[in-house]
């Protein structure tokens, strides 16, 4: 009885010319949307492995000079592109995807809030992700607000349930139906998307990506059914049908457009984050003055000139066995470094807790933890970035390290010290693996709570709200 | 087939029936008459368990509808003042749903059956009900009943806006639906059609069931002037 309601529900919507158009409107953005996420992810993966080959070699190629210009020389770090990243770009618009590694500085991430983004600004683009999280509600609004106030208002809910049928089974079979509907408009779309991860896709992470592309579609099919039961809970309840698109067209703008911004805000008001020019500066004064602020960068060379002193037991410094300039060089890392680290990682906890307080704003809006997940399953959000630039800071450390090291070494009491290719060539290239779905899912596990609430509240509210459906 | 017992229902105070008394055997066919608001829907109403007694009880086939709101509905088929239909679907279309609703299978041909049977002129059934006529909903609604099997039959105002031929084939088919043994409710205002095909009418007054007569003791003339006496404050 079930699938023979839910088999009217889907015929009656094909037969309306209406809902023809709106799921032509529908599949044509997401086409285009998916089309355009899939030449921006091709067109950056060129650049980014171009931009790695031509990186390496400019470093192994630099020709002969003092090691410390080789450091500063530098090479570029480029974060690979999941393939999925077609789907959601996530914050990489705001972020970008490579950094310079030189010596003496950890550079720029641009996680700054003056190129945070904002909810309204990211509304203009066209991704997927923005199809399949305002859109594709809109249409399941549109297609379920009529569901019971429309029979109710048309009379023929009172008929229905003149044949005895239970008000439950009904209200599975409508939503079965529209589900039928939706499937016309996401199905051949997530086909087409798997076909291309498939055979257009990185085929050495395919096993990664197919997990991943898995899960999100799961997501967002959770996603769907929570707008779905809160639709058909409304359209029960509502007195009229303009009640209830009324209602749920309110739901759609505070779901979509309010509470991302108005959760932005809040999170911004209760972790405030430096400008990008104040964190400069905090990180210049650090430098200078030392982490603790007690301590100039002169009187730590003195401090340095002295122990070395004492430890090589001789009584001038160009009578060390070791190049002074290497040593210091590395104990300026050494501290940059420690600066670098309290800095950071106090603004990136900042944005952490930032992050956090959006996702708490999950309990009025769905949309919050699921464009979380989304990005997340796309490998695009804010935490993925940072274990990037974690890692390559990291590689960043190790290779000034190895650079500093030759100089302490060999450097000792040569007024010119000049290496070659030999000495670029020990120093191996950035590797970076990104974190596995597993690890992703670990770190969303309070949205993907988050959702899966809303998704069975929403479900009980509609077969609550079905079953005690008022006739007149 | 049809028992209303001290059947009365009170809406925040004014009172829609007032303890109701009536027993509706299979082959009969009761009509209701009484101005608007006299309590003829509430009835339906409380018979389809749409809204809940005050106090008293409604029963079909012996069940209180209350108690037993899905069994109920397995002997009855309501037709309203107007049988609303899914604009979309075609007439037998809508008839297969109805019936694959109430728990009924039937191939196409029997459908269409069904749909001769109700008197809808052929090649109707294939169209979809947006071009309907309102005589043609209501036949629609007699085969949903005719398929259900229907044993009691409650109508409410199904002829009003009929013309007359429509109204005339619209009683010839209860008549016949009641010849099967069905027992029948019709809340009706069409004094002359209660008279032709009801078995008994009963005039009903601020809730109350003021008269109860048999159509075979009576004219028409009767009919109408006992209807009159009754109205008359």
């Amino acid at each position: 009885m079930i699938l023979e309601i839910a088999k009217k529900e889907a015929r009656e919507t094909f037969r309306d010319g209406r809902f023809r158009i709106l799921a032509a409107v529908v599949i044509a953005l997401l086409a285009v949307s998916l089309g355009l996420g899939w030449k921006r992810y091709s067109d950056v993966s060129r650049q980014i492995e171009a931009g790695r080959k031509a990186t390496r070699q400019n470093w192994l190629t630099q020709g002969e000079k003092n090691p410390h210009s080789a450091a500063h020389y530098g090479v570029y770090a480029f974060m690979p592109r999941t393939p999925l990243s077609f789907v959601d770009d996530g914050v990489d618009p705001y972020t970008g995807v490579s950094v310079w590694l030189e010596a003496h500085k950890q550079n720029d991430f641009k996680y700054k809030p003056a190129e945070d983004s904002n909810t309204l600004a990211r509304f203009g683009e066209l991704t997927g992700a923005a199809v399949l999280q305002l859109l594709i509600p809109l249409l399941i609004i549109l297609l379920s607000f009529t569901t019971f106030a429309g029979e109710r208002e048309q009379g023929t809910l009172r008929q229905l349930l003149s044949l005895g049928i239970k008000r439950e089974d009904l209200a599975a079979g409508k939503a079965l139906g529209i589900a039928a509907s939706l499937g016309m408009v996401l199905v051949p779309a997530a086909l087409i998307g798997a076909g291309v991860l498939i055979f257009l896709g990185d085929p050495r992470v395919l096993p990664d990506t197919a997990a991943r592309l898995v899960l999100l579609a799961l997501f967002y099919l959770f996603y769907f059914a929570a707008i779905l039961g809160t639709s058909l809970a409304v359209s029960a309840w509502s007195k009229s049908t303009r009640a209830a698109l009324l209602t749920l067209l309110g739901f759609w703008i505070v779901n979509g457009l309010i509470a991302p911004r108005a959760f932005t805000d809040v999170a911004r008001y209760l972790h405030p984050t430096p400008s990008a020019f104040d964190f400069a500066k905090m990180v210049a004064h650090d430098l200078e003055n030392g982490i603790n602020g007690d301590s100039s960068t002169a009187q730590r060379a003195r401090e340095l000139q002295q122990r070395l002193l004492k430890q090589y037991q001789v009584d001038r410094i160009d009578k060390l066995p070791v190049s002074y300039r290497g040593v210091s060089l590395q104990e300026g890392e050494n501290h940059g470094d420690e600066v670098f680290d309290k800095r950071y990682s106090e603004l990136w906890d900042d944005f952490e807790r930032q992050n956090a307080v959006r996702r708490a704003g999950g309990i009025i809006a769905p949309l919050l933890p699921m464009r979380s997940l989304s990005m997340a399953l796309a490998g695009t959000d804010f935490a993925q970035h940072r274990d990037f630039a974690v890692a390559a800071e990291n590689y960043r450390r190790m290779f000034i390290r190895m650079i500093n090291d030759d100089i302490t070494k060999n450097a000792a009491g040569k007024d010119l010290y000049v290496r070659g290719d030999d000495l670029w060539q020990t120093v191996p290239e950035f590797q970076y693996v990104a974190p596995g779905v597993a690890a992703v899912l670990r770190a969303n596990l309070g949205s993907i709570a988050l959702l899966l609430l809303w998704t069975f509240a929403a479900v009980c509210a509609a077969w609550w709200s079905a079953r005690r459906i008022e006739v007149l | 087939m049809l028992q209303a017992i001290e059947l009365s229902k009170t809406y925040k105070g004014s009172v829609a029936l007032n303890a109701l008394n009536l027993n509706i055997d299979p082959g009969e066919i009761f009509c209701l008459l009484g101005a608007n608001g006299a309590g003829k829907t509430t009835t339906i109403n409380l018979f389809l368990n749409f809204v809940s007694p005050s106090s008293g009880a409604a029963r079909i086939n012996g069940l209180n509808v209350v108690d037993h709101p899905l069994e109920t509905k397995k002997f009855l088929a309501y037709i309203p003042e107007q049988v609303m239909l899914y604009r979309n679907l075609t007439g037998v279309e809508n008839l297969e749903y109805f019936t694959c609703l109430s728990g009924e299978r039937y191939s196409r041909p029997q459908l269409l059956d069904f749909l001769a049977q109700a008197g809808l002129p052929a090649g109707a059934a294939e169209k979809r009900v947006n071009s309907y006529s309102k005589g043609m909903r209501q036949k629609v609604g007699i085969a949903i009943a005719i398929a259900k099997r229907a044993r009691a039959l409650l109508l409410d105002e199904p002829t009003s806006g009929l013309d007359p031929k429509a109204s005339n084939e619209f009683s010839e088919l209860l008549k016949k639906l009641s010849g099967t043994g069905a027992a029948i409710l019709m809340a009706t205002h069409d004094l002359f059609r209660a008279k032709e095909s009801g078995t008994r009418v009963g005039i009903m007054k601020h809730g109350r069931m003021v008269a109860a007569l048999r159509t075979e003791d009576l004219g028409h003339a009767d009919l109408e002037r006992i209807y009159l006496e009754h109205m008359h404050d």
